[in-house]
């Protein structure tokens, strides 16, 4: 069977820093069936046991029970794998040894290279030399390949470990080809000034001599910076003027790239290594995954697509949202002395905006904001129609700073531009919809008896 | 022509005193009166919106079925901010709270009508036109036509406008003589339920109004504090607004959101005949007074049986919660306000409850309108009892109050238990009813920890 083409999948893999020497085991999350609003059950899925010495996999096992820590209570990582699929005889298979025998090749012919960075410091400073990069170049072989990062303004030999990268070696119980990424420990880098307290980082890596990110602030940036809105997130010295410490994390993100030496068969995927998930069995009400989707499908959503559960979807991460959350502490109740934390009330009054609380202060509890929204989650299992499109905010009122506007939901949370968030125009279209869908159901004895959402200029395609 | 308000607001014109009253407890006994009257119009209305719509309609008179439905669920809305604003004008003056619904006889001449759970129909429709006109329309021709077929539908009963208890109220608390400073409590503002609590936000139509079907800028809920005899006054005056038209205007129109020219404008279109509604009974009932008499009854207090035993058990389960929404509405009226960011508030979590139960009542009813009436089968359908419970007297202590919550959610699980048996496609439902209910006894467990 001749090998058409390849592809990696999947296209995207996120890894979560750790420093345990093991991985954490795979798993799915389930929703209950007994326990509807309770919390998603996580279930050991299978998974393989890499030898890293060797680079096969020695063991496939499902797990019965998911521990985040190891004994020594150290995070472990995820590690994801890569696998690499081929378009054969007219469909998409696992790329195996035989697969690649097939067409005279083996496993020795697939070669890789990887690119990541953490470009964290350059995007504020603007300079190149801040860029951290790390390039595996092209390589074969089943030995683990360190991931160093390097930058022109770090000290001497010194470099940002990312993780690293290693070919699966393909076995007659797992011919597969596949590549695993193992990121890094999840450490704190700092710079060789006063600045850097030395309790808090892992090693001393940038040279102040050269690069102005030890002592950088947002208010003399680059004018060809990007700065983050809100600005000053970095570690800083708590000062009026949040100056940098100079320190790094071994975050990145990058480019894996697969090839078949003596073809022109390659492919490539997307890798980066995010923070440990603390709360593996919620998920935010607005994913990465929402606006994959969105781009991928379009925020219009196709008749066939609209369902009931979509929406209660939604409506779950909302109430897994809220229980992550003080909520009386984000609306803006008075703390801290009588004054509000730092929240989006506070944020509004950076934009000129009287401070006080979004919602009544009474009623704002997180408990009871968890009940409400599970009282929705519930009558909507009755067969009520999604009534609430109303009180959604729409995708261009994220600035609307008057009453009503920033009681909208999703409330008390920010978007990536600082200002409110709102839910992708593909998920708001989702739940209006359903609403729609409901109402003109087949059945018209079927009561719904909400306020039906007709209006179909809102489903923008 | 001067409006029904405008004249109230006339000095000099009070209200009589009854022989056993004073003039504070006449007050009270008013503002009982005007409770009763906006929980009655509340529910009734809330009855004939579930009623319109159904299997039989084609899709042209489902489509106006749906759009006068969302209007007065509106209305209903609306109702029940002005039950729960007379709550507050209740607690300034220090008299007992009042969620109870009339009852039969009449105990005062105010009530407007016959309290009957009907479907929709062009004769209860006019005795709602009727209940919230501008007196001075009642005189026009059409109010005559209007007048004598509510009054038809009422069993010969003239209909009473509810305009003429908010024009004695008026009057009442604008005369300094009869109600003196020392009458109101200044320091009952964190007891009163604000509009922010109760209304989340969305007022003049920003819920509940979608795509336009209501008019402009309705529905709008009032629930308005009312710390002062002013702010007593604007709130009567306004919830006598918003149910009346204020006056017909210059070219005769009334307003356009008031819930006379709402229902007048559905009457206007109504049928006569072959309502677009649902074949719902008239005063469904899961007991029988008494006697164990599973017959039907006629009369002002007739009432139609649900035999159906899974019909009979929805409706149980319909009652609780009702019952569960009103002794919510209750206590939380006796939680003060507070803005703690360290502990579960009971203020927070009752009011999220309330929200939730008229959720429930809203869920409910819309399954038991597509179930069977009778035991023996036929084309009627069941409906919400909206039966009143024997009490909703708080209980003295507070540990005792959050019982009465325990007990109402023990009493409904014995029901979802059965109804989980019999009423398979509903499982995912109740499955949800009765997890939240458990969330939400732990969630008493904390609040009483922390009392």
């Amino acid at each position: 069977m001749k090998i058409r083409a390849l592809r990696i999948l999947p296209p995207l893999a996120i890894a979560r820093l750790g420093s345990s020497p093991a991985p954490l085991e795979n798993y799915d999350i389930r929703v209950p069936e007994r326990d509807p609003l309770g919390f998603r059950e996580i279930h050991g899925a299978l998974t393989f046991v890499v030898d890293r010495d060797s680079g096969t996999i020695r063991r496939a096992y499902t797990p019965d029970s998911v521990r985040f820590r190891d004994e020594r209570g150290r995070v472990k990582p995820v590690a994801p794998f890569l696998e690499v699929w081929a378009e054969a005889g007219g469909k998409l298979v696992p790329l195996t040894a035989a697969l690649l025998a097939g067409d005279k090749l083996s496993a020795a012919d697939v070669e890789w290279r990887v690119q990541v960075g953490n470009h964290k410091v350059f995007r504020r400073t603007g300079q190149m030399a801040d860029r951290v990069d790390a390039d595996s170049g092209w390589f074969s072989g089943h030995h683990v390949k360190a991931l160093a990062g390097k930058c022109a303004n770090f000290l001497p030999r010194k470099t940002l470990p990312f993780g690293d990268v290693q070919f699966i070696k393909p076995t007659k119980a797992f011919p597969e080809i596949r590549f695993r990424f193992t990121p890094g420990k999840g450490l704190i880098y700092g710079s060789n000034d006063s600045r850097t307290r030395s309790e808090d980082v892992a090693d001393v890596v940038y040279d102040s001599g050269r690069g102005s990110w030890s002592g950088y602030t947002d208010d003399n940036a680059d004018p060809g910076a990007i700065v983050t809105n809100p600005s000053g997130i970095y570690a800083n010295l708590e000062d009026p003027a949040t100056t940098s410490r100079g320190y790094l994390d071994d975050e990145c993100d990058g480019i894996v790239e697969v090839r078949i030496r003596g073809t022109k068969l390659a492919a490539f995927a997307r890798i980066g290594a995010g923070p440990p998930d603390y709360a593996p069995d919620s998920f935010p009400v607005r994913t990465i995954a929402d606006e994959l989707e969105q781009v991928l499908l379009g925020a219009g959503v196709a008749a066939a697509d609209v369902s009931p559960e979509w929406t209660e979807e939604i409506l779950r991460r909302v109430f897994e949202t809220v229980r992550l959350q003080n909520t009386t502490v984000l609306n803006g109740n008075p703390v801290l002395n009588g004054r509000a934390a730092n929240s989006m009330v506070t944020q509004d009054v950076r934009r000129g905006r009287a401070e006080e609380p979004i919602m009544a202060p009474a009623i704002v509890d997180s408990l009871a904001v968890r009940a409400l929204h599970q009282s929705v989650f519930a009558a909507m299992r009755s067969g009520s129609a999604a009534w609430f499109a109303e009180v959604l905010r729409e995708f261009e009122e994220v600035g609307d700073l008057t009453n009503a506007g920033r009681r909208k939901m999703p409330a008390m949370m920010r978007g990536s531009d600082g200002l409110y968030l709102a839910l992708t125009r593909r998920q708001h279209n989702a739940v209006q919809a359903s609403g729609n869908c409901q109402v003109n159901a087949e059945d018209p004895a079927a009561a719904t008896f909400t306020e039906p959402a007709p209006p179909k200029k809102k489903v923008r395609p | 022509m001067r409006s029904s308000i405008q004249r109230s607001l006339l000095p000099g014109e009070h209200a009589k005193l009854p022989a056993e009253h004073s003039w504070h407890d006449h007050a009270v006994f008013l503002l009982h009166v005007a409770a009763e009257v906006e929980h009655s119009l509340m529910v009734q209305y809330l009855y004939a919106a579930y009623s319109l719509g159904g299997a039989a309609l084609d899709e042209a008179a489902h489509e106006t079925a749906r759009q006068w439905r969302e209007v007065i669920l509106g209305i209903a809305k609306e109702e029940m901010g002005h039950l729960i604003t007379v709550q507050n004008v209740l607690r300034l003056i220090g008299g007992p709270l009042h969620l109870e619904r009339e009852d039969y006889p009449f105990r005062s001449e105010f009530y407007p009508f016959y309290f009957t759970l009907e479907p929709a129909t062009k004769g209860s429709l006019a005795k709602y036109v009727i209940a919230e006109a501008p007196e001075e329309w009642l005189k026009t021709e059409e109010g005559k036509e209007v007048v004598a077929r509510a009054q038809k539908a009422d069993k010969g009963r003239a209909v009473r406008r509810v305009g003429e208890l908010y024009e004695q109220l008026i009057d009442l608390f604008k005369n300094e003589g009869a109600l003196t400073d020392a009458d109101f409590r200044g320091d009952t503002g964190p007891y009163q339920a604000s509009w922010d609590e109760w209304g989340r936000g969305y007022g003049q139509g920003e819920r509940g109004n979608v795509g336009g079907t209501a008019p402009a800028k309705t529905p709008d809920v009032l629930v308005i504090r009312t710390p002062d005899r002013a702010s007593v006054i604007d709130a009567l005056e306004r919830i006598a607004r918003q149910g009346e038209a204020p006056t017909l205007g210059r070219g005769g129109a009334p307003d356009e959101k008031s819930h006379f020219k709402r229902f007048l404008d559905i009457y206007h279109d109504f049928p006569a005949s072959n309502p677009p509604s649902r074949i719902i009974p008239t005063n469904p009932r899961t007991a029988a007074q008494g006697d164990g008499d599973e017959a039907d009854t006629a009369g002002p207090r007739g009432c139609t049986r649900i035999t159906d035993k899974r019909s009979l058990l929805w409706a149980h389960l319909f009652n609780i919660r009702y019952r569960k929404l009103l002794f919510t509405l209750k206590h939380v009226l006796y939680v003060e306000a507070g803005a703690d960011v360290d502990r579960p508030s009971a203020r927070g979590n009752l009011i999220a409850w309330a929200f939730g139960e008229m959720y429930n009542l809203r869920s409910i009813a819309g399954i038991l309108v597509t179930l069977p009436l009778k035991a023996e089968g036929g084309d009627r359908r069941a409906a919400p009892p909206f039966e009143v419970p024997y009490t909703l007297a708080l209980p003295d202590w507070n540990s005792d109050k959050w019982r009465v919550h325990r007990d109402l959610i023990a009493a409904s699980e014995q029901v979802i238990h059965q109804l989980d048996k019999a009423d398979a496609p509903r499982h995912d439902y109740l499955r949800a009813l009765r997890d939240h209910d458990k969330r939400n006894l732990d969630i008493i467990g904390r609040l009483e920890e922390n009392a």
